[in-house]
């Protein structure tokens, strides 16, 4: 009778630290449609700030090249803080600028020319859109997309994304698009997968 | 007795030749101008800013693309967003000669369109020496359609033709029209590019273009023509900047990358309008030296500079000299028309030459290049016995003259473009002679003028130019005044 009890009392403990330690997350899984847009492809999506909370910046890079004369990926979501390293695959001179982030234009930055090969490094610490440019090849563009959580994703040409390893909770899901409006909505994770549909008009 | 021989003194031959030379001036001097080539947009979906700086200028990528045979100087295929066509799979080349070796046409017709239009007003000139209106608006105004690309590894090609000009449906005809063969030295081991041929017509390698230049008017002293008048038989109607059908050969040194030599030499017809005029050919000889005058080694070797703000133009000092010779064949009909009638005449050839030299600066947002050359044409005297027949000639002082421009370009915005330009002419034959309209053509041996102008770049491919002619005095007939022929232009064109 004894060793039952403290079995269950241990069992108790046992199951109260277990759960204490294990965070429950899931999945935003989702499609946006579009109004007005040529196309559903590269609509970012991300969780919007969670207030109280921030993140810290990732320590691994992410990288944006330049290849056949565009920007690859089109459009980058990244945790602000994050550093960027913009390659040049192709073997002519270009250049990466951007006027402004959001229109501030006082974060407007030009970060040369470098030859193929060779990639440049930035760091952006302001949460907004830059609009990446290049001064000798006018028609290309890119964007980067600085947001305050982790939990982003980039649409698809079908306008689907998944958001991995949202802890559980309600939160505000935002997008970005080249060409629509922002769209809002609201979504709860409760554990395993989440779907939600968005649709961004022009 | 014998009569003393006389000088050519027909009033009629004088008119024609005056008449002649006035009207080629005029032609020249508003010859539509070629400008960049859509196509190549499209073939590579990129802006016309990629190789253009003030199309149709070139900036050092283009430059590059050019002297590649259309292509860009380095992994063309992975730029191609127009596949060509294939005639023929690549192994084929293996078969060959048992079979048709394989060749590609632009997968895309690879034609462009531009409308160009000049809209002119021009200060009020006596009436002694002809109506000329005070304002004329767009003319010339040209539509015309170019086609050029690349055909395979090494051939290449360029067409243009002015569909209208002027006034509805009235044609202007050819402009450059070629087949290029690219880096033929290749097969006897040269170096890449030390040896390319173009034939067919087109625009001699002239150290500045007037086919594809910025500018509204022509450069005077590549519209100038040998015109003796009363003062001999030169009646020489080569000038410097109309397109010319030959062969040239020409080549790079330093593998076409940003410095090194150039050369190119030419045999051609001597002329472009309807069949040749003579048997003799004309030969064409062009050199320069282009020097690299970056700083950074790295940025020397790329096509072009690397600046804190992006790509640019070389900062580059090209020196350069050129030589043209021909023989002008006069009477070739074997008669000529006296005030007396017909007489028959020994056709003569007038040996003449052109030579100078040239020079292009540029650093950064400015440019700064200029010109400079000398003419020469063999002249004689007719010997006329009894008023009415030509029994020979005599030399006559050789028509000579001199000149040249210089001209200065900054960009004070990449869309918007300040421009000077100094032009020169040393004719004492056009002095002595009263010039083109039989008239005082200026006071002295020499006209000058400066020519200010601004061009804006509306979009990549549409572009408004200004440019106001402060020109050289000249006296009006049976007077003791003088005027100036100054006027203002301003032209739109655009290509799609």
């Amino acid at each position: 009778m004894k060793t039952s009890r403290k079995a269950l009392i241990l069992a108790a403990l046992v199951a109260a630290l277990l759960g204490a330690s294990v965070s429950w997350a899931g999945d935003i899984k989702g499609k946006v449609n579009v109004q007005g847009l040529r196309s559903a492809e590269n609509i970012a999506v991300y969780v919007d700030a969670i207030p109280g909370k921030t993140f810290e910046a990732p320590s691994q890079h992410i990288t944006i090249d330049q290849r056949k004369m565009t920007f690859v990926p089109h459009v980058a979501v990244v945790l602000k803080g994050t550093t960027v390293d913009f390659l040049n695959s192709d073997p002519v001179g270009h250049n990466v600028y951007w006027p402004s982030v959001s229109g501030n234009k006082k974060l407007a930055h030009n970060m040369g020319t470098w030859p193929k090969g060779q990639s440049k490094p930035f760091q952006f610490n302001d949460l907004g859109v830059a609009s990446l440019l290049c001064n000798v090849h006018p028609e290309m563009s890119g964007y980067v997309v600085v947001v305050a959580t982790p939990y982003f994703g980039v649409t698809n040409k079908e306008g689907e994304f998944e958001i991995k390893n949202v802890p559980d909770g309600k939160y505000t899901l935002k997008t970005w698009s080249e060409d629509g409006k922002p769209a809002t909505a609201t979504v709860d994770v409760p554990g395993g997968s989440s779907s939600v549909e968005l649709t961004v008009k022009k | 007795m014998t009569r003393q021989p006389s000088p050519i003194g027909s009033a009629s031959l004088l008119a024609t030749t005056l008449g002649t030379g006035f009207f080629l001036w005029l032609i020249l001097g508003s010859v539509p101008r070629t400008p960049a080539i859509p196509a190549f947009a499209r073939k590579y979906q990129t802006s016309c800013t990629t190789c253009h700086n003030n199309y149709p200028e070139l900036n050092d990528f283009g430059e590059a693309f050019k002297k590649n045979g259309f292509k860009f100087p380095k992994d063309d295929e992975t730029f191609v967003k127009e596949p060509p066509v294939m005639l023929g799979a690549k192994a084929q080349k293996e078969v060959f000669p048992k079979a048709v070796y394989p060749g590609e046409i632009p997968g895309g017709i690879p034609i462009g369109f531009r409308y160009s239009g000049v809209a002119t007003y021009n200060s009020k000139q006596p009436l002694a020496i002809g109506y000329l209106p005070r304002t004329d608006l767009f003319v010339p105004n040209t539509f015309t359609i170019i086609a050029a690309g690349s055909l395979g590894e090494r051939l290449s090609f360029w067409v243009d033709n002015d569909i209208s000009a002027g006034g509805a449906d009235a044609a202007a005809g050819l402009g450059d029209g070629y087949l290029r063969v690219n880096d033929i030295g290749h097969y006897v081991g040269l170096p890449k590019d030390l040896l390319n041929v173009r034939m067919g017509q087109f625009e001699l390698d002239l150290p500045f273009t007037q086919a594809r230049s910025i500018d509204l008017t022509s450069y005077d002293i590549y519209s100038q023509a040998s015109i003796a008048g009363v003062l001999g038989t030169t009646n020489n109607p080569f000038m410097f900047g109309i397109p010319q059908r030959g062969i040239e050969i020409g080549g790079y040194s330093n593998k076409g990358n940003f410095e090194g030599f150039e050369w190119s030499a030419a045999v051609v017809d001597g002329s472009n309008n309807g069949v040749a005029l003579r048997n003799s050919k004309d030969i064409y000889v062009r050199v320069s030296q282009r020097f690299n005058l970056e700083r950074d080694s790295e940025s020397r070797k790329e096509v072009q500079a690397a600046g804190p703000t992006g790509p640019r133009d070389h900062t580059s000092l090209r020196l350069g000299a050129f030589y043209y010779y021909g023989r002008n064949a006069l009477f070739p009909s074997g008669t000529i028309t006296l005030p007396s009638g017909t007489s028959p005449i020994a056709d003569i050839h007038e040996p003449f030459y052109r030579f100078g030299g040239d020079f292009l600066f540029k650093y950064r947002q400015f440019e700064l290049y200029g010109l400079g050359m000398y003419g020469h044409d063999e002249n004689h005297m007719l010997v006329i016995q009894n008023g009415d027949t030509v029994t020979g000639f005599l030399p006559a002082a050789p028509v000579t003259f001199s000149g040249g421009f210089a001209q200065a370009n900054y960009w004070i915005y990449p869309w918007m473009i300040a421009i000077m330009r100094y032009d020169l002419v040393n004719s004492p034959t056009d002095y002595q002679t009263g010039g083109a309209a039989g008239n005082g053509f200026s006071i002295s041996d020499t006209r000058s003028r400066i020519s200010p102008g601004i061009q804006f770049l509306i979009r990549a491919n549409i572009k408004w130019a200004f440019e106001y002619q402060h020109r050289w005095q000249q006296p009006i007939p049976n007077s003791t005044e003088l005027f100036r022929l100054n006027g203002f232009e301003t032209g739109f064109d655009y290509s799609f």
